[in-house]
């Protein structure tokens, strides 16, 4: 216990000194849980846009069409199947969409895209279609062969709304088949490279080239909650044992990927960052030992054996660095939960290149709650390594020897 | 059986710069102290009374020799061995004062015997029976930037008897004293001397504590040269008639 007493009243003889190290420490702190907060939001936020704006919670296709997106491979009893998905409790919302691959030629190029063909009230709900649109108007019902395009190809192609482009691909009897769309709409999302390889027609357009009448590929379904996803993907499996039922993890494994390793990164970012704040604290350290050598000379003397010694040393560093600890929580947790109610803006890191990974510029960091206990154990574990030396050198001392300085 | 010979050194001798030209701190030195006694160590500067000390106090080890403290070898005991005798035999005095600057004046005291593991009960009872002896009572929850250096250096001898050791080894105790906050010392260490029957063998090549000394053993070169009791027989007979 007096040791214990010693520690603390000992990180206090040079106040300055302590407070530019617990500072650091907190600041060190801040930087490591604003990387993870950060770094959970922005991946919250991908996963959110994968599953609210792009590929949905689950897809059903048929087991060959998604080795070569052949539209022969159609969901047999497609409108069954989308009748009973509807019908499973945890279903929010599902849609159907015809899909193909095709080439969209303009007067002045072509390039390779995937042409969905969706039933517009449903697709709304299911890809937030209508919210992405920035110049033009949705489908009108009343009209034919419209298209909606992304903004990244409509800047390749130099499309424009009105502009007249036409689509090639081949049919379910493998026939090469084209026809002439109108821009309706230029949308644009936060992931720029999906923007520039899909469009959108309606799917009584595109089935009719294809040749499918109501058939359809997919069936892609959002959920009431993340959490049943499997549960939900089960019952749908077992269900329909003959088609392939894909979670978004499945359909999108580099989002997939790229979650899971986040956390990595973050921890190999904050280790990083502790591993820096050591050598300030093992310097603060060695210069109290150097300082108290005869202090410490006197207290072997007196009869204090190596391991007091030892833990007294332990413990100052520990109090040092754990002293900044609720500081920079405090102020990571203040911060995170700033920007996680106003927004991080970040589109001076560049738009494009943020809309490239699929991310949007604005970021709503989540103080990551869960990952706390790891944070401290990191620092914990920079405190424990800080003290390794400058204890031993104390511990190291002779007290015949000490006590002449 | 109580033994009266607490300290009995043997042969002792400390050689440095071994390789190069040996220089006796310390040369063959016999010395036996008697329980009770109240020795000074004098000499001039160099002369081997610190290094002898240490010896003596398990601080360094002799290169030649043996000391046995109540008839334990201490030459043959280990560091660790050797920090746990220290704490439990003897107790030490530094020339200056060397009191744990982040403790107060009573927790300094306890220190040695939270180190042993007395209960608080008996450390509360101690410290103000010791405090009562240095007439420090009201002084006791001071930090030591708080007290004068006699004041420090009263703290510093009981905190040496904290324990009832075997004997205390006081370095050059007055040295950094004003004559008055000295003689206020040497009363002290003679009234605890008495009441405690604990043996003091003090290094010093002050006057004031030479006269007080009930024997005196001179060093020159690490040699003992005299070891007779003090010639100044004065200033004791009326400090005991006090």
């Amino acid at each position: 216990m007096v040791i214990l007493i010693m520690a603390w009243r000992n990180i206090w003889r040079n106040k300055m000194r302590s407070i530019v190290i617990i500072l650091s420490v907190a600041v060190g702190l801040f930087a490591g849980i604003a990387i993870l907060a950060l770094y959970q939001g922005m991946m919250k936020s991908r996963v959110r846009t994968v599953i609210d704006a792009e590929v949905g919670h689950l897809q059903i296709h048929d087991i060959n069409f998604k080795k070569d997106y052949e539209s022969k491979f159609v969901l047999k009893n497609g409108a069954a199947i989308l009748r009973a998905v509807n019908l499973i409790p945890g279903v929010k919302l599902a849609a159907a969409r015809s899909i193909t691959t095709g080439m969209l030629s303009t007067t002045t190029g072509s390039a390779g895209v995937q042409i969905n063909g969706i039933i517009p009230q449903l697709e709304y709900g299911i890809s937030q279609l209508k919210r992405k649109i920035i110049k033009g108007k949705a489908f009108d019902p009343a009209k034919n062969n419209e298209i909606m395009i992304g903004q990244k190809l409509a800047t390749k192609m130099k499309l424009k709304v009105r502009s007249k482009l036409v689509l090639t691909f081949t049919d379910t009897s493998d026939n090469m088949v084209s026809g002439a769309f109108r821009v309706a709409a230029i949308y644009k999302s936060d992931n720029t490279p999906l923007d520039e390889k899909n469009v959108y027609v309606t799917m009584t357009d595109l089935n009719t080239l294809l040749g499918i009448s109501g058939g359809f590929h997919e069936v892609i379904i959002l959920l009431k909650n993340d959490q049943d996803v499997k549960k939900i993907q089960l019952a749908l499996k077992q269900k329909f044992p003959a088609y392939q039922v894909e979670s978004w993890r499945e359909i999108s494994p580099e989002t997939d990927f790229m979650v899971k390793t986040t956390d990595q990164y973050s921890y190999i970012i904050m280790v990083i960052i502790m591993f820096a704040l050591a050598f300030g604290i093992v310097n603060t350290m060695l210069m109290a030992v150097l300082e108290r050598t005869r202090e410490i000379g006197m207290m072997m003397a007196l009869g204090t054996n190596r391991l007091k010694v030892f833990s007294l040393i332990f413990l100052e560093t520990i109090f040092l660095t754990l002293a900044g600890t609720p500081v920079g929580v405090l102020i990571g947790w203040g911060a995170s939960t700033y920007f996680n109610k106003h927004g991080l803006d970040l589109s001076g890191m560049g738009r494009d290149m943020m809309s490239s990974f699929g991310f949007g510029t604005m970021v709503y960091p989540e103080f990551p709650a869960d990952k706390l206990l790891a944070v401290l154990l990191i620092v914990a574990g920079t405190a424990v390594i800080s003290c390794i030396f400058p204890a031993i050198k104390a511990v190291k001392l002779q007290p015949v020897d000490a006590l002449r300085r | 059986m109580i033994m009266n010979t607490v300290i009995d050194a043997h042969n002792v001798s400390k050689v440095y710069n071994k390789e190069t030209i040996p220089v006796y701190a310390v040369n063959n030195v016999h010395l036996h102290i008697e329980r009770g006694e109240f020795t000074a160590l004098v000499g001039p500067s160099g002369s081997g009374k610190t290094t002898l000390l240490n010896l003596i106090g398990g601080l360094d080890k002799p290169d030649e020799g043996h000391i046995y403290i109540n008839g334990l070898d201490i030459t043959k005991l280990s560091a660790n061995e050797l920090i746990d005798f220290r704490l439990k035999n003897i107790g030490f005095v530094f020339q200056s004062f060397n009191l744990i600057p982040v403790l107060t004046a009573k927790e300094n005291v306890e220190f040695i015997m939270l180190l042993q593991g007395v209960k608080r009960g008996g450390r509360d009872k101690r410290v103000k029976q010791l405090f009562d002896q240095i007439e420090m009572a009201d002084k006791i929850d001071s930090r030591p930037a708080q007290l004068s250096g006699g004041q420090q250096q009263r703290v510093a001898i009981a905190r040496a008897l904290a324990t009832k050791p075997q004997f205390v080894l006081a370095d050059e105790p007055t040295a950094n004293l004003d004559s008055q906050s000295a003689a206020n010392l040497l009363d002290i260490m003679a009234k605890l001397n008495k009441e405690e029957q604990t043996t003091f063998l003090f290094s010093t090549h002050d006057q004031r504590v030479i006269d007080r000394a009930r024997r005196v053993v001179t060093l020159v070169d690490g040699r003992i040269t005299n070891d007779t009791a003090s010639v100044s027989t004065k200033h004791r007979d009326a400090n005991e008639k006090k």
